[in-house]
């Protein structure tokens, strides 16, 4: 186990793709702050999701398990333990800078009762070579979970060697074959999408009718859940669900996504759940963020499902989006004014609003331009 | 430890069975042949053994030894070591690095797991040269090295590996040459013996892009006036007929003299075990680069508690704590309460 706020994923890069080459088990505790760089060190963000997801050279998918309040990263880091430790592989625990300085009560669970965890080392050769003899295959992969078996050093008879050159298929031999590279990147994949059956599916809290899903992955999740609750004293019906496994996603998602007309991704990115969930289930899930290195507050949360529903832009609830405008360059020929962002799409910043209205807060005096 | 009696080996105990894919004639061969063929000597067990490399040529290493090992990534097999030398102190743990690897991108961990006193192994075979990816210079190529990517010659001052893992307070410290088995085996028998981290630099032929870059000093025909052998207790000598030998100047500087201007009592008695340093680093010294007289041998060899002993003493320190007796005692420990 291993853990960073950020950073130390970009400069260990090249280690987590070796353990996925490898099958080895590690957890990777990001616990995320405001980026780009040293960005903010003390503050909060969920911005490092995408790089979790593919922040590697080469086809290298690994699992990730976003803990959501204090309490449960406790759970969530046995989870991602339990996974790395039974399919061989790098796992990330997502928390950021909001959980890690969070607190809130807990209960003490009794170490009895938690599930078993361990895993048996092998111990015995696995395979008969051509002249009869016992060999040990390190690349022999379990029919069902795909993980491969796991020698260490130490157990006589089952010496081998492992790096970081492709591996062939079974024996773990170095091997430049073109089939064997395409069925080793396949089987990894495999391995890691098979996860899926092994995850509990999201759990879904929704009200009779309701036409709006509010989905948050996380520490967002008090937000989240607090700013449903106020809508729903005021009589919205809306449903909220919360990921803890984003890779890969728990079975029941695309179901659950595709149940409602509109699906409002909350995140304190510039939306990186929402383009995964886009580009894996093809519905158009909704954006709205929020990049300050603070959390969302409920009221924000409110503001968004509000608009939503009411055929308003949540984004603009928040009052967090820059005008157009405002983002506008001067072009030397001719004096025009060009914006930099186009064709009016989305325009998430992190200018301050006045947050007080819920359709559209004024736009900054100083940012003001025609 | 296993206490039944180790197997005894044969070289061909410990050749995997991988086609050695090293260029024909690469000085590799003799470094590979030399741990096959000492490792029978040592009496210990494959299962036992790891080896533990980088990238580069060097780092195929542990794919032609029949024992357990590892081809990391980039200049950190001395942090993979370091993990592994410290969970497990049963274990023999090698690193096999060269001078691109272990000096650009893993200066770093290398001297990190030195100043540690890491109980590992080091073999650093020094070509000079980047040979896996068909020469460029690395970071022992000497100024105005014309490579691939030097094209109007190397800028750089190359490090002296010995003299870095000195500064590094290595608590082993040596050089050999791939032209010369026996001394191999004998420096490597040392490093192995030592508790701690032992570092080796071993100069190898890279024949494809840096041909004969020893050659001035290691050829048979010069060794004997070009190499330095450091002999721990004796006056440092060297030349055909010992003609040669170290003295420290008035100002610390180790300089090679001819015996019989200065009298054999003016040498410098080798003392490998001297806790400081200097005396070591001066030697290194001596030569700028292989084409002066250059010490090989063991220059340093102190005992110094190892990093992992004094890890498994703290953890243990912890286990024995009381009321934390698991992870049950650790949680209910602090400050905690009680409902209903
Ligand atoms: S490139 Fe040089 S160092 Fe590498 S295998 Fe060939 S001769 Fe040996």
């Amino acid at each position: 186990m291993t853990t960073t706020s950020g950073p130390g994923v970009d400069l260990k890069a090249e280690t987590i793709g070796l353990a996925a080459s490898l099958e080895l088990p590690l957890v990777i505790v990001d616990v995320q702050r405001g980026g780009p760089s040293t960005g903010l060190p003390t503050k909060t963000e969920q911005a490092d999701l995408l790089l979790a997801m593919y922040g590697r050279h080469g086809e290298a998918p690994v699992p990730i398990v976003a803990a959501r309040t204090p309490s449960h990263c406790f759970e969530a880091t046995i989870e991602a333990a339990r996974i790395a430790l039974k399919y061989r592989t790098p796992v990330f625990l997502l928390s950021d800078g909001y959980l890690a300085n969070g607190s809130e009560p807990w209960r003490l669970p009794e170490m009895d009762s938690l599930a078993d965890i361990s895993v048996p080392f092998t111990s015995e050769p696995n395979h008969t070579g051509p002249d009869g003899t016992a060999q040990f295959w390190p690349y022999l992969r379990d029919p069902v979970t795909l993980a491969r078996p796991w020698a260490v050093p130490g157990t006589p008879g089952l010496e081998h060697r492992i790096g970081g050159l492709e591996k062939a298929d079974g024996s773990g031999n170095v091997s430049y074959d073109p089939a064997n590279h395409g069925r080793m990147v396949q089987l990894r994949a495999a391995k890691i999408a098979s996860i899926v059956s092994d995850i509990a599916p999201v759990e879904v809290d929704a009200d009779e009718g309701a036409e709006l899903l509010v989905l948050g992955w996380g520490s967002t999740y008090g937000a989240i859940a607090a700013g449903v609750r106020r809508v729903r004293a005021k009589g919205a019906r809306v449903a909220h669900a919360h990921l803890v496994h984003i890779n890969p996603f728990p079975a029941n998602l695309g179901e659950v996504v595709r149940a409602f007309p509109r699906v409002l991704v909350p995140e304190v990115n510039m939306g990186q759940l929402s383009r995964l969930v886009r580009a894996e289930y093809l519905v158009d899930a909704w954006s709205v963020n929020k990049v300050e290195g603070v959390p969302f507050k409920a009221a924000e949360i409110e503001r968004a499902i509000t608009a939503a529903l009411g055929g308003g832009d949540p984004q603009e609830a928040l009052g967090l989006c820059l005008e157009e405008s405002s983002l506008a360059v001067s072009q030397a020929a001719g004096g025009a004014n060009g914006s930099l962002l186009a064709g009016g799409g989305a325009s998430n910043g992190n200018r301050k609003g006045s947050g007080a209205s819920p359709n559209a807060a004024a736009p900054r005096p100083d940012m003001e331009e025609e | 430890m296993t206490d039944t009696a180790t197997p005894v080996t044969t070289r061909k105990d410990w050749a995997s069975d991988q086609e050695v894919r090293w260029c024909p004639g690469c000085g590799d061969y003799s470094i590979l042949a030399a741990v096959q063929m000492l490792l029978p000597e040592l009496g210990v067990r494959r299962e036992q053994t790891v080896f533990v490399s980088g990238i580069g040529c060097a780092a195929r290493f542990p794919y032609y030894m029949n024992t357990y090992g590892v081809h990391s990534i980039h200049g950190r097999a001395p942090a993979f070591a370091t993990g592994l030398a410290v969970s497990r102190p049963d274990l023999d743990v090698w690193v096999v690095t060269g001078d691109g690897d272990a000096l650009s991108i893993g200066g770093n961990h290398l001297i990190h797991a030195l100043r540690r006193n890491v109980n590992i192994t080091i073999l650093m075979f020094n070509n000079q040269i980047y040979g896996l990816t068909k020469g460029q210079f690395s970071p022992t190529s000497e100024v105005g090295k014309v490579t691939k990517s030097t094209p109007f010659g190397s800028l750089a001052t190359p490090f002296n590996p010995v003299s870095l893992a000195l500064g590094a307070e290595a608590t082993f410290v040596a050089r050999t040459h791939d032209m010369d088995r026996k001394h191999m085996m004998e420096t490597f028998r040392r490093a192995h013996a030592h508790k701690g981290a032992a570092f080796v630099e071993i100069y190898q032929n890279c024949n494809v892009f840096n041909d004969g870059a020893f050659e001035r000093i290691t050829g048979k025909d010069v060794r004997s006036s070009m190499l330095i052998p450091l002999v721990h207790g004796q006056p440092i000598r060297f030349g055909a007929d010992g003609e040669k030998g170290v003295v420290m100047d008035s100002q610390g500087h180790a300089r090679v003299v001819d015996v019989d201007s200065v009298g054999e009592d003016a040498l410098v008695i080798h003392d490998e075990a001297r806790e400081d340093p200097g005396l070591a680093f001066a030697l290194s010294r001596l030569a700028n680069g292989p084409y002066e007289p250059t010490p090989i041998g063991v220059f340093r060899a102190v005992a110094k508690a190892d990093f992992g002993s004094g890890m498994a003493g703290q953890v243990d320190k912890a286990r024995r704590e009381p009321g934390v007796e698991g992870l049950d005692e650790l949680l209910r420990s602090g400050s905690t309460w009680t409902i209903g």
